[in-house]
């Protein structure tokens, strides 16, 4: 039975990770219909920023990752200002296409950089054995992950129902017009959402990391793994992202330990979370908790 | 009067004709030379270094004079680990006159094989996949190949597993690389290696590997033999650490002992993983510079003079770039000396004859290179290494695998 609940507790880890990871591309589409491309490369450019005030600058990591948080916000900020913000009114097809073009550049800037072609690792900094109840284990990084994510989401969350900020972000979501005939500047909430999108993926980067070790390709590929949880989710809902996010976990971590090593099956755990996608999306296709829009003409 | 002119006009027409010659002809001969890497993208972790290898051994060769006036021009480019992007450079590599090519991974390997054997040419790939040298005459492992490491590991299993048949499983990139060598290790059991193999699981993007550990464990397995990029093994290993699994002494019973084949280890793995790496186990043909001797003596040095940092310096990837450079120096300096001209028939010869008492000790690896028409597989020795404290340290003397040559 512990082993059921040690996949339990790994899918849990793994799942709420990826929804921070996923959150990026949800506060982004929920306010300005964009699917960033480049996030992933905003994940690994956090990781690689707490590393250098860390390891570089000498600044304890507990600040370090903060101040990434900070970087990576006015970073994500600038992005939006410099070359999206043109684009609003464009068809949606030219801003993925600059998404795709930025997420070159950023590639390219980081190859620059000896992160591109290096290996790191943060410093350690939590205690290496892991804390065992009944048989079931986990690791102090895996445990700092989950907390970090759980609060951001519920800062989020907060900030979404509650701040003023938040409420116009929503409205803007909602109708982009309507939003700017009570005087929402709908060019700053873009901005916020793209900063707010930094600020979470820096805090990935920095869980990713911490966990993986820093490799850009192994950093950068999460803003792909990623992806069936923001559809699974329903693209522009946080709770869907946790949720799903959650599910894609469970499922990993069960067909991992359940099914791979049996009837001659291997890599499960990488290919039914997409399995399992394209089951739920046959029934809802907008996602477990994306919103249906009907258009009348 | 006339009989001045002309005179006038042989002496500008020779001048002209000096001024004109190359200055190539002058300075002796530019032999020129190819190679194609991920220098970016994907593996580029090891692909980085090992450029670095490559250009500073050629430059060392040009800047001592080792081959007299005559220099080597070696043309490096970045492929991103593409194929396409690999054959272009090889077809503009051809265009330009290379003697020589090397090349990188295994995919581009295997999808240019057939341009090599229509081109004639010699070519040494970072790639050890055996299945790069079935239906090809022109290409040449380093050292020995992924299969060959693997099976020496599994021997090295074997011969120190206290009990019955060990169990171990193997955990493989998800790749032609990666699957390269796990029919051959069958094959070698099949042959009367004595082991077990539970499971050969291919790793994806993982974060945790909980679950796996935990099936493998489950099943018994107390060995896991790795054949892919330090990445994925440094998470497996943070992971079956934070699970009490890591056997601290090989073999330790209930834990597991996790080894690795050449790309697998190296400072960078332990870059990585930190201290989770103490106790892995992995062999290569190349000897580290936690270990140092002659060989990794002319390393550090080359990296000093080319300005390259520690990181560099001590990479095994490096060393294996100057492997490569190495030999195909060497090639050129045999047919220099023996009155050839330098072109891709006369250095093919001399890797052919590379074998007995014309074998060829780079010093930076733990066995000379030999090479032969039915041997196209460098160093045929390995070294098993064994991290303390953050070091890789050898393990024993280095060995050949016996079942390499039962399965051929």
């Amino acid at each position: 039975m512990s082993y059921f609940f040690q996949l339990v507790v790994s899918g849990i880890v793994v799942g709420s990770i990826y929804a921070l990871s996923a959150l990026g591309f949800v506060l982004i589409y929920k306010s300005s219909r964009v699917l960033n491309i480049a996030h992933g490369q905003i994940i690994a450019a956090g990781a690689f920023i707490t590393y250098a005030l860390t390891v570089w600058v000498g600044i304890p990591i507990y600040i370090a990752f903060g101040m990434s948080m900070v970087i990576t916000f006015f970073l994500a900020m600038s992005v939006e200002r410099i070359f999206l913000r043109r684009l609003i009114g464009e068809p949606i097809i030219s801003v993925i296409m600059v998404t795709i073009g930025l997420m070159s550049i950023l590639d390219g800037l980081i190859y620059l950089t000896p992160f591109g072609t290096e290996n790191f690792s943060f410093p350690p900094y939590l205690p290496t054995t892991p804390i065992t109840i009944g048989g079931v284990s986990i690791s102090w990084t895996q445990l700092v992950g989950v907390i970090i994510t759980f609060s951001m989401i519920a800062g989020f969350s907060w900030f979404f129902k509650k701040s003023t900020i938040g409420i116009s972000m929503r409205a803007v979501s909602d109708d982009q017009m309507a939003s700017m005939a009570i005087g929402i500047s709908v060019p700053k909430v873009f901005g916020l959402a793209w900063a707010m999108a930094g600020l979470s993926a820096a805090a990935a980067g920095g869980i990713i990391g911490n966990i993986t070790g820093l490799n850009f390709d192994t950093l950068h590929a999460f803003g792909i793994v990623v992806f069936p949880v923001v559809i699974l989710g329903g693209l522009d809902s946080i709770q869907g992202a946790v949720v799903a996010g959650i599910i894609m976990g469970l499922i990993q971590q069960f067909a991992s330990g359940y099914l791979d090593g049996n009837w001659g099956l291997n890599g499960t755990g990488e290919v039914m979370p997409y399995i399992i996608l394209l089951i739920i999306l046959l029934f809802k296709p907008h996602g477990l908790f994306g919103i249906h829009e009907i258009e009348r003409v | 009067m006339k009989e001045k002119n002309l005179s006038k006009w042989t002496i500008l027409l020779a001048a002209i004709c000096m001024l004109t010659l190359p200055a190539q002809a002058l300075s002796g001969e530019v032999y020129k030379l190819g190679l194609s890497l991920a220098i970016t993208g994907p593996t580029s972790d090891a692909g980085n270094p090992y450029s670095k290898g490559v250009e500073d051994y050629f430059s060392y060769v040009n800047d001592t004079k080792m081959l007299g006036d005559d220099k080597i021009e070696c043309m490096i480019r970045d492929d991103q680990y593409k194929n396409d992007v690999t054959k272009r450079n090889f077809e503009d590599f051809l265009d330009q006159g290379i003697v020589f090519y090397l090349n990188y991974s295994t995919g581009s390997t295997l999808a240019l094989k057939k341009d090599f054997e229509e081109e004639q040419i010699p070519v040494l790939p970072a790639s050890f996949h055996a299945g790069n040298l079935v239906d090809s005459n022109y290409i040449f492992l380093p050292i020995a190949s992924y299969s060959a490491q693997m099976i020496g590991l599994t021997e090295y299993v074997v011969k120190n597993h206290k009990g019955g048949t060990p169990k171990v499983a193997m955990f493989i990139h998800p790749s032609a690389f990666g699957r390269g060598p796990v029919e051959d290790v069958k094959k070698a059991v099949a042959a009367g290696l004595d082991v077990e193999i539970i499971e050969v699981v291919e790793h994806g993007k993982d974060l945790d590997n909980t679950a796996m550990l935990k099936r493998l464990s489950g099943k018994g397995v107390q060995y896991v033999l790795s054949h892919t990029v330090q990445s994925p093994v440094a998470t497996m290993l943070k992971d079956a650490s934070s699970l009490g699994l890591v056997a601290s002494s090989f073999g330790e019973e209930g834990k597991i002992t996790f080894l690795g084949a050449h790309y697998t280890g190296g400072n960078d793995l332990v870059a990585l993983a930190g201290d989770s790496a103490e106790n892995f186990y992995w062999t290569t043909s190349y000897i580290v510079t936690s270990e140092p001797g002659e060989g990794t003596d002319l390393q550090l040095a080359l990296a000093t003079k080319y300005n390259r940092d520690e990181k560099a310096a001590n990479s095994h990837n490096y060393a294996n770039g100057m492997m490569v450079a190495q030999v195909a120096t060497e090639v050129i300096k045999r047919a220099k000396s023996k009155g050839k001209e330098i072109n891709k028939e006369t250095l093919y010869e001399e890797l052919l004859g590379m074998n007995g008492d014309n074998a060829f000790s780079p010093k930076t690896t733990v066995g000379d290179v030999t090479f032969s028409e039915t041997d196209h597989a460098g160093v045929d020795t390995l070294q098993l290494y064994v991290v303390k404290d953050n070091k890789f340290m050898s393990e024993g003397s280095p060995f050949i695998p016996e079942y390499t040559s039962k399965i051929e």
